[in-house]
């Protein structure tokens, strides 16, 4: 019974409060700031025509950062997302393009993706979380097994998705743009997710693996159904990269996955696990896709486009991670 | 009929046995209390009741059935709830989150976010008063203070509602208040008639609320009496068994003349205080063997590792031979000839994957800010130092690894030889090494001390102390509490020390 040394109350302040409340804030700003860039250097580009543009390029990428935001959540990480978009999309224009044009091949298809995710995302849950490897070195393993049955299913790039998917996905209802409905639907499902059990089991397994076991919880099932929801959130991926692309390509999501680690991160997300919001991840992978039309727009010679992005990525990070500790303390 | 009955109980790991014969009977409406000193096996038998731990051998039998616990979320099933020492809370999430976590209230898909603040609010309450500043239910636990986080596990445990409760030393940074409120709960508890194990170090807190004691040492169950039909003193007995009245007597006589000591003072520290410990004062003789003893984690450490700058340290002056050092950092504490073995040879010690003359030279390096060395010249700089400790090992060039425990501690004290330290501290050197190792180690201490070396010892293990140390200080708290001397220096006095109220 002794207090040997007391320790001064760390009294929260405002500004910290709110930022533990609102911890995507910083990515917000960075957001907002990168929007005002673009639309400095090309007025258009934040026109309706031109935020539509944007969503239905990186609407992908917002759903993988997603996917990515609830393995990260468990401390866990899954660098095959990209891998399993690749593959999703193979899967469902070949399924396509087997079935024909038409509204019943569209949504078998789309079924037959989300089950080749949850597959991919349940894989992953068993390597990583029953068999125990490390999920970096074990997820890219999956990962090279995923694009070798994506490219066993479609050897060379190109075959075409049908007008109907790709039509739909550029088109309009009800003059707003297909994509902003989509935008409007994610939010509400990410809304009721974030309420769900599932969300908060997975936050306390990252925070402490050891203590929540044995607080009782499943940790191994929390975990698999974290890569569960990461496969299935990359199917949807991979649904918005056919609508964008329109055709099949077994590489095609290579490179997002990385892309996706940095929203997460940028989006406030504690890659340790036990902290972070989807919020964030959103805006983070929206403000990836800022900084590569800003470097376009500005006029950046095409040689030195990566480089410049590779630098404005690295500074957004900066500023995210060191706004956010300032914030904190 | 006992709500719970664990007989014959044992746990292995390795080499070393945590329990090799644990009983219990908890009766429904009691507190019983588990007693032993530090590793005696009190957490493995709650942790085994918690399901956290599988046994090797033994039968647990709850309402006289016996019963195998699968796991955490078996044990909640079966009704038994627990208190973790090392608490199993979520940093990031609130204080009601945390209450509720095992078992969130849900609403269709959704957490039920009124039902959980509603829940947690009731066991909220049970501390009104007492909680302190800044806690609130939607505050999050890292940003709460140690005493607020142990009653958040308190609260958590509660939640369960479980007819079996244990509760792993729940009162460890709680201050004298909250310690009485968690007692009246436990009262009322009782009077429902739940079964409670409670894990204290405190002889006052075990008098005042236990109505049974049970006593483990060395990892046995050693007996259970009637708290009300027994004292302090017996427990104590029970505790330290039918060893030498003077375990002192086992040492060998300092080998240092006593003038010599009280001269020359080595390490003088005073008013010394940072995180863990507070006020340490002491001298530390040339020649020396100066022990740090009480329970796990009263300070002992930290002293040492404060000390050697890798701990802050909020007051305090330290003069080394008379000349004032700042602790700043471990490397100028090696500059100023302190030197530091911990027992973690994995994260302080030892280099690993690299060859044996790599692990005996890097304070070599530091010390003489050595740039470039040819390893002919270090090989010979280091052979006498690995002589004296007497070390087998086939070669400078073999790794590290390839050296059993108690010799990669020797290799890792050889590498402060090569240029002699005014002071050495150690930590818990002899953590994970064998029995024969020990032996030399301790041979090899004693050696160090006659030749003029100070040393400050914390051992865990108690005989290590009494049979080594010329004196004892005893840490209780954060503080030293006693100092034992001469013939002060037996098992009991220093059980008693460690194990009183501050």
């Amino acid at each position: 019974m002794v207090d040997a040394v007391s320790q001064p109350v760390r009294r929260p302040g405002a500004l910290k409060r709110v930022l533990e409340r609102f911890p995507f804030l910083p990515v917000l700003i960075i957001f907002v700031a990168l929007l005002a860039l673009n639309g400095l250097y090309q007025p258009r580009s934040v026109s309706l025509v031109g935020l539509t543009g944007l969503v239905k390029t990186y609407l992908a990428l917002v759903l993988l950062a997603v996917a990515q935001t609830y393995v990260v959540y468990a401390g866990d990480i899954d660098l095959s997302a990209g891998a399993i978009v690749s593959l999703v999309n193979v899967v469902i224009v070949s399924v396509m393009a087997y079935l024909g044009d038409g509204t019943f091949s569209v949504l078998g298809a789309m079924v037959i993706g989300l089950l080749v995710g949850l597959a991919c995302g349940i894989v992953n849950g068993v390597v990583v979380a029953v068999f125990r490897l490390q999920a970096i070195v074990a997820t890219f393993a999956t990962s090279i097994f995923f694009t070798g049955v994506a490219l066993y299913v479609m050897p060379v790039a190109g075959t075409p998705a049908p007008a109907t998917f790709w039509r739909t996905y550029g088109g309009r209802i009800l003059e707003i743009p297909f994509v902003f409905w989509l935008a409007i639907v994610l939010a509400a499902i990410l809304y009721m997710l974030a309420r769900t059990r599932l969300a908060m089991q997975l936050l306390a397994v990252g925070d402490d693996a050891q203590g929540a076991y044995q607080s009782g919880l499943p940790v191994t099932a929390i975990r698999m159904r974290g890569y569960a929801m990461c496969g299935l959130f990359a199917a949807l991926a991979a649904f918005c990269v056919t609508g964008d692309t329109a055709s099949g390509d077994p590489l095609v999501g290579g490179a997002m996955t990385l892309n996706s680690v940095a929203a997460v991160v940028l989006g406030g997300t504690a890659l340790a696990g036990g902290f972070g919001t989807v919020v964030g991840s959103v805006f983070g992978a929206l403000s990836i896709g800022l900084i590569s039309s800003v470097v376009y727009f500005i006029g950046v010679p095409s040689e030195w486009q990566n480089l410049a992005r590779g630098a404005a990525i690295l500074l957004a990070l900066m500023a995210g991670v060191l706004v956010g500790r300032r914030m904190r303390s | 009929m006992s709500k719970l009955k664990i007989s014959g109980v044992t746990k292995v790991y390795g080499a070393t046995a945590a329990l090799s014969h644990g009983d219990l009977e908890v009766d429904a409406g009691e507190v019983h209390v588990l007693i032993g000193s530090n590793g005696s096996g009190k957490s493995t038998l709650c942790k085994i009741v918690a399901g956290s731990v599988k046994p090797d051998s033994g039968t647990v039998v709850l309402d006289g059935k016996e019963v195998v616990i699968p796991g955490p979320q078996g044990a909640k099933a079966l009704g038994i709830g627990i208190f973790y020492q090392e608490l199993s809370l979520a940093g990031h999430r609130t204080v009601e989150e945390n209450i509720c976590l095992p078992d969130l209230p849900m609403r269709g898909p959704f957490v039920d976010r009124t039902a959980l603040s509603e829940r947690a609010a009731r066991y909220i309450a049970l501390f009104d008063g007492v909680t302190g500043d800044g806690f609130a239910p939607d505050v999050t636990v890292d940003a709460l203070r140690p005493d607020q986080r142990q009653l958040v596990e308190i609260m958590k445990a509660l939640a369960t509602e479980a007819s079996v409760l244990i509760f792993d030393e729940p009162t460890s940074a709680l201050d004298r208040a909250q310690a009485e409120r968690f007692f009246d709960i436990l009262r009322r508890l009782k009077g429902d008639g739940r079964a409670m194990i409670f894990i204290s170090h405190r002889m006052d807190e075990i008098f005042a609320i236990g109505d049974r004691v049970t006593v483990l040492r060395d990892g046995r169950t050693i007996g259970t009496m009637r708290i009300d039909e027994t004292e302090p003193q017996a427990v104590v007995r029970m505790m330290v068994g039918d060893e030498p009245a003077l375990a002192a007597e086992a040492a060998p006589t300092p080998i240092v003349d006593a003038t010599a000591k009280t001269t020359d003072v080595a390490l003088s520290v005073r008013g010394f205080s940072g995180q863990g410990f507070s006020n340490v004062d002491f001298e530390a003789r040339k020649g020396e063997i100066l022990g740090f003893g009480g329970l796990h984690g009263q300070g002992q450490s930290a002293v040492l590792r404060a000390l050697f700058g890798a701990l802050p340290v909020s007051a305090g002056n330290v003069e080394l031979s008379g000349n004032a050092h700042a602790p700043s950092s471990p490397r100028a504490a090696i500059r100023a000839g302190l030197a530091y073995v911990s027992g973690d040879r994995g994260r302080d010690g030892v280099i690993q994957g690299r060859p044996i003359l790599e692990n005996v030279t890097p304070i070599h390096y530091l010390r003489d800010r050595l740039f470039l060395a040819r390893p002919s010249a270090l090989r010979e700089k280091a052979k006498p130092a690995m002589d004296a400790l007497n070390t087998r090992f086939a070669g400078f060039s073999h790794p590290i690894g390839s050296l059993s425990g108690g010799n990669q501690q020797k290799i890792v004290i050889a590498r402060w030889l090569i240029d002699r330290p005014g002071v050495l501290l150690l930590d818990d050197p002899t953590k994970g090494i064998d029995l024969s190792a020990k032996a030399d180690l301790f041979s090899l201490i004693r050696r160090l001390a006659s030749e003029g070396l100070a040393i400050l010892l914390y051992s865990s293990e108690d005989a290590e102390l009494l049979s080594n140390a010329d004196r004892i200080l005893v840490f209780n708290g954060g503080s030293v509490t006693r100092e034992l001397t001469g013939e002060t220096r037996t098992r009991f006095n220093l059980y008693e020390a460690a194990y009183e109220a501050v």
